[in-house]
């Protein structure tokens, strides 16, 4: 019987008479012991439930229509996709199933990075190993660092990447003609243009994103922030981000009294020219609102002169999922040349590749080679050339609840 | 006469405030990137409604959910509230004010409250992720309304026709579908829709029991505003407001606004 | 008082009144009862097994807990007032026929089947600093840009949250004071007016006490949706403080585990002091 990790009505648990949920949940060792051939018999004619953040109608479509349309025809394998708002709602799904011993989960498949990962992994509650089963993995060059980490916590083997993001601001060329390139010309900028900027605040995902690009700022390089958590460094840094961003309120929108609570609330302010600049962790996103019209065609995303944050997406199977092999099979196909290469495409979704497409068969690198982005999208080549590294978990969580400390109050 | 100035003056402006926080609702679903300073949009258009009744769209699917899960839980709640009514509003008993107090607590708790904790109690059960978990937690908010709706309607009920009934020879059965239940039709369908309506309207206990599985309007509803997709929003919003509106026209006549102030409306 | 009505043994379920009661008992029993035992576990759990007051002590000691507490408490309590005395003034104007009467009525009833969410949306649409009516005041020349417009929503009083509220509410309040004023008839009014007191003597002096109970009742229902709905404040609240649930939220979503027992002991939190206002109200009504 698997240790229970957490103790929320421990006592109850015991008294429900908790099942070893080993026995009923598709049994990971079996599978890992079976040859790729029989892991996709044994899925044939199964369902795989994958939790997504649901909000983007073109990404839904491309898992739930192009990826189900391909599992269901070749292996017959339904696709039931669930829509999350917040991608902890899945992990808390999973951790709650597990803390009270719920011997099958409800959750297959999670899309998810960063702390959720951690807290997965810390957690045992991602299933591990299996990644070297899938065929397509050999498309991938785990030996990326960005690619072997996630958020600085090592991957092995606990999940598969999907996409690549990178951080970009946007400006509408018809109202801001010259938007800042630099953090510190970013920060000038806001001071000559008061109430013309603002981010949502943390623990807003994106807005904790803009406090890192800050963070990194004042210590004057992501160098000495790469690697495991360090309080002395932390707070030597703090103390000097906390300044510049306490500095920068009285400029900011309504004086910086409050912040905007989430991305959407400063996406709809910046379409409503509350304020001149946007930012994004996905690039692609400016293009699918222009297309939606949420911005107007003149919107633009660019990257900065001193770089910006970049990362991988995954997807991880729990540790409790009853549909193992359908998710492996699922987790090959998202890593196919040719759906990896469909989700490159700018009317699709706009997604950067986590495969190297020189190991793909020749259509898929003509495919590649041939991708044209929408004219909103700054070039992911373009934005590579300045990539900042993310940081590890605990550093992100301890600049979070810095800000909120410090900043935000 | 200025009395009556003033009201009708007081009538407008209250027409005025109840009618606003709709419009922009209404007017986004039928638009396209509507922004400040337009008052109106510059772009008409049905394309969200058609989206929405799309061939892939979820919203058929949420809708036909939601009213499953509104009606089972209504029906349920109608099943456990109306003896409890009875008994609540025909009887007096030791310990009636504390069975009163906890039939009713649900309502001046807090949901948030006990949402969080209900979820590790279905995980137990095995009801999470499930629609008939759902169904089930509805109860707590919806059965409160019913045990109240029908309380009322009992306390003004002449059970001494039920008496009589049994002494000109009626079996019990008789007397619960010949007497009873027409005396009490109108309470319980005030009480039934009205469920339903709170059922329809949940937010939180759905995803939290639900699991994100079982996608109800008012899922896709913050899904959508989330995303920023005001138009679709803008359907979702006004596809929400349908069962109510639906509900009123059909029954006109008998719901009066007592029945629906009592019913407590939508929470 | 009904039961002492009759005196016959024949009606039916007489004397078992815990029979008809054991169901609705036992499902609120489970669900709600459960919830709550396992909520305030939670909030005493340790991670690994055991117990301790760790959570407790964190959430009471945050300045920010305590912020929040004060906003939900403003949001609830002006939200209860408002609501309260406007439906008492729209149950007044609506009991005496006027025109428009009937459409007043017929959209109080819609408004009160309209879910939280939609009119939380449909608030945040309206009187944000570029929503409907900020571009009304625009077109008319009131103001330039959205920021000149004042802030209604996600604003330091949380007007925007409270407006939804007395929207939602006010035909709440008012429905159940016309319902009760219908059973009260004209009578006990009539009769001080003809003993000599002036209409608004006769008011607030018979109408209001008769009144006073049925007000309460809906003012506690007020207060305790207020104070404890998560929908409505996280559309249309500022950053800092957020109002007790938001906040109670993002530590069940947060991704740190060590932050669930204190989400839990947030939720006990609101239950408590809710019940204890309510509590209060009540006791002090008698």
């Amino acid at each position: 019987m698997k240790t229970v990790i957490g103790g929320i009505g421990g006592a109850l648990v015991l008294a429900a008479g908790m099942a070893p949920f080993a026995a009923t949940a598709q049994d990971g060792e079996a599978l890992l012991a079976m040859e790729w051939d029989e892991i996709v018999e044994a899925a044939r004619g199964g369902e795989v439930n994958v939790f997504m953040w649901g909000g983007a109608d073109n990404i839904n479509a491309y898992v739930s229509d192009y990826i189900g349309g391909l599992l269901a025809d070749e292996y017959g394998i339904t696709l039931n996709r669930v829509p999350l708002t917040d991608t902890a709602e899945a992990v808390n799904i999973v951790l709650g199933e597990v803390e009270a011993g719920a011997a099958e989960g409800a959750v297959d498949m999670i899309w998810i990075n960063g702390e959720n990962f951690r807290t997965m992994k810390q957690g045992d509650l991602a299933w591990c190993g299996y990644v070297e089963k899938l065929p397509n993995a050999e498309l991938v060059d785990f030996d990326n660092p960005a690619i072997a980490n996630d958020f600085g916590t090592p991957v092995e083997g606990c999940e598969v990447p999907w996409s690549r993001v990178q951080f970009a601001f946007a400006h509408d060329t018809a109202r801001t003609e010259e938007p800042p390139r630099t953090i510190p010309d970013l920060l000038d900028w806001a001071r000559a243009n008061p109430g013309r900027f603002t981010y949502p605040a943390p623990p807003d995902f994106t807005g904790a994103a803009f406090v890192r690009h800050v963070f990194i700022h004042a210590a004057g390089g992501p160098e000495t922030l790469i690697g495991p958590f360090d309080q002395a460094k932390f707070d030597e840094v703090a103390v000097k981000a906390w300044d510049i961003l306490n500095d920068l309120e009285p400029s900011l929108w309504r004086e910086g009294r409050t912040y905007p609570t989430s991305i959407t609330q400063l996406q709809q302010m910046f379409a409503n020219r509350e304020v001149d600049l946007f930012f994004t962790y996905d690039p692609a996103e400016v293009g699918t609102a222009v297309v939606n019209g949420i911005f107007p065609e003149t919107a633009m995303s660019y990257g900065l002169e001193d770089g910006t944050l970049a990362n991988t997406n995954y997807m991880v199977i729990p540790v409790n999922s009853p549909n193992k092999a359908a998710a492996m099979v699922l987790q090959n196909l998202l890593l196919s040349g040719e759906a990896q290469l469909e989700k490159a495409q700018p009317d699709v979704w706009g997604a950067a590749t986590v495969i190297e497409p020189d190991r793909a068969s020749d259509e898929v690198q003509a495919g590649f080679a041939a991708l044209e982005r929408h004219p909103s999208v700054v070039a992911i080549e373009e934005l590579g050339q300045a990539a900042l590294p993310e940081l590890q978990a605990d550093w992100t969580q301890a600049i979070e609840d810095g800000w909120i400390e410090n900043v935000g109050n | 006469m200025n009395m009556g100035l003033l009201r009708v003056v007081a009538g407008l402006v209250l027409v005025c405030c109840l009618v606003a926080p709709l419009l922009p609702l209404g007017l986004w679903s039928v638009a396209r990137g509507w922004f400040f300073p337009q008052v109106l949009p510059a772009t008409w258009t049905l394309e969200p409604w058609a989206r929405a009744f799309a061939p892939r769209s979820e919203i058929p699917g949420a809708l036909l959910t939601t009213t499953t899960v509104a009606l089972a839980s209504a029906g349920l709640a109608l099943a456990l509230g109306i003896p409890a009514g009875r008994a609540l509003g025909l009887y007096k008993f030791r310990g009636k004010a504390l069975v009163e107090l906890a039939l009713l607590a649900p309502v001046i708790v807090p949901g948030i409250a006990v949402g969080l904790g209900i979820h590790g109690v279905f995980l137990r059960l095995g009801l999470t992720n499930s629609m008939a978990g759902v169904i089930l937690v509805h109860l707590v908010p919806t059965l409160p309304y019913v045990v109240f709706v029908m309380s009322g309607v009992f306390a003004n009920y002449d059970a001494e026709a039920e008496a009589q009934a049994r002494s000109l020879g009626a079996r019990p059965m008789q007397v619960l579908w010949h007497v009873m239940l027409p005396a009490i039709a109108p309470g319980v369908m005030v009480a039934g829709l009205f469920a339903f309506l709170v059922s329809w309207s949940q937010y939180i206990l759905t995803l939290t029991i639900g699991g994100g599985r079982v996608v109800t309007l008012p899922l896709l509803l913050y899904a959508q505003a989330g995303a920023g997709r005001n138009d679709q929003a803008g359907v979702l919003a006004m596809l929400s407001l349908a069962p109510g509106l639906v509900i009123l026209a059909l029954t006109a006549r008998q719901l009066t606004g007592r029945g629906l102030a009592l019913g407590g409306g939508a929470r | 008082m009904a039961g002492s009505r009759t005196s016959a043994t024949e009606v039916l379920g007489r004397g078992h009144p815990w029979l008809s009661l054991a169901p609705a008992l036992c499902v609120i029993a489970v669900l709600f009862g459960g919830g709550l035992v396992l909520g305030l576990a939670g909030s005493f759990a340790e991670r690994g097994g055991g117990w301790s007051l760790d959570a407790w002590a964190q959430v009471l000691s945050e300045g920010r807990v305590w912020r929040s507490l004060g906003l939900s408490l403003w949001i609830a309590g002006a939200s209860t007032a408002l609501s309260c005395g406007i439906g008492l003034g729209a149950a007044l104007l609506l009991r005496r026929s006027f025109p428009g009467q009937g459409l007043a009525r017929l959209l109080f009833q819609i408004n009160l089947t309209i879910p939280h969410a939609v009119g939380a949306l449909g608030i945040l649409w309206l009187l944000s600093q570029s929503g409907f009516l900020a571009r009304l005041v625009a077109g008319a020349g009131g103001i330039d840009t959205p920021a000149d417009f004042p802030p209604l929503t996600q604003d330091r009083f949380a007007i925007g949250i409270i407006a939804h509220y007395v929207w939602k509410e006010v035909p709440f309040v008012g429905l159940i004071l016309l319902a009760n004023m219908q059973s009260l008839g004209d009578d006990p009014e009539s009769a001080a007016r003809t003993l000599g007191a002036g209409p608004f003597a006769a008011m607030r002096l018979v109408l209001l006490p008769l009144l006073m109970p049925a007000l309460v009742r809906a003012g506690a229902i007020v207060f305790a949706f207020a104070f404890g709905a998560w929908e409505v404040p996280v559309l249309l609240g500022q950053s800092s403080p957020a109002a007790l649930p938001v906040l109670a939220w993002q530590r069940f979503t947060s991704p740190d585990l060590a932050a669930r027992p204190e989400a839990m002991a947030l939720a006990m939190l609101i239950a408590l002091v809710s019940a204890l206002l309510i509590r209060a109200a009540f006791t002090a009504r008698r």
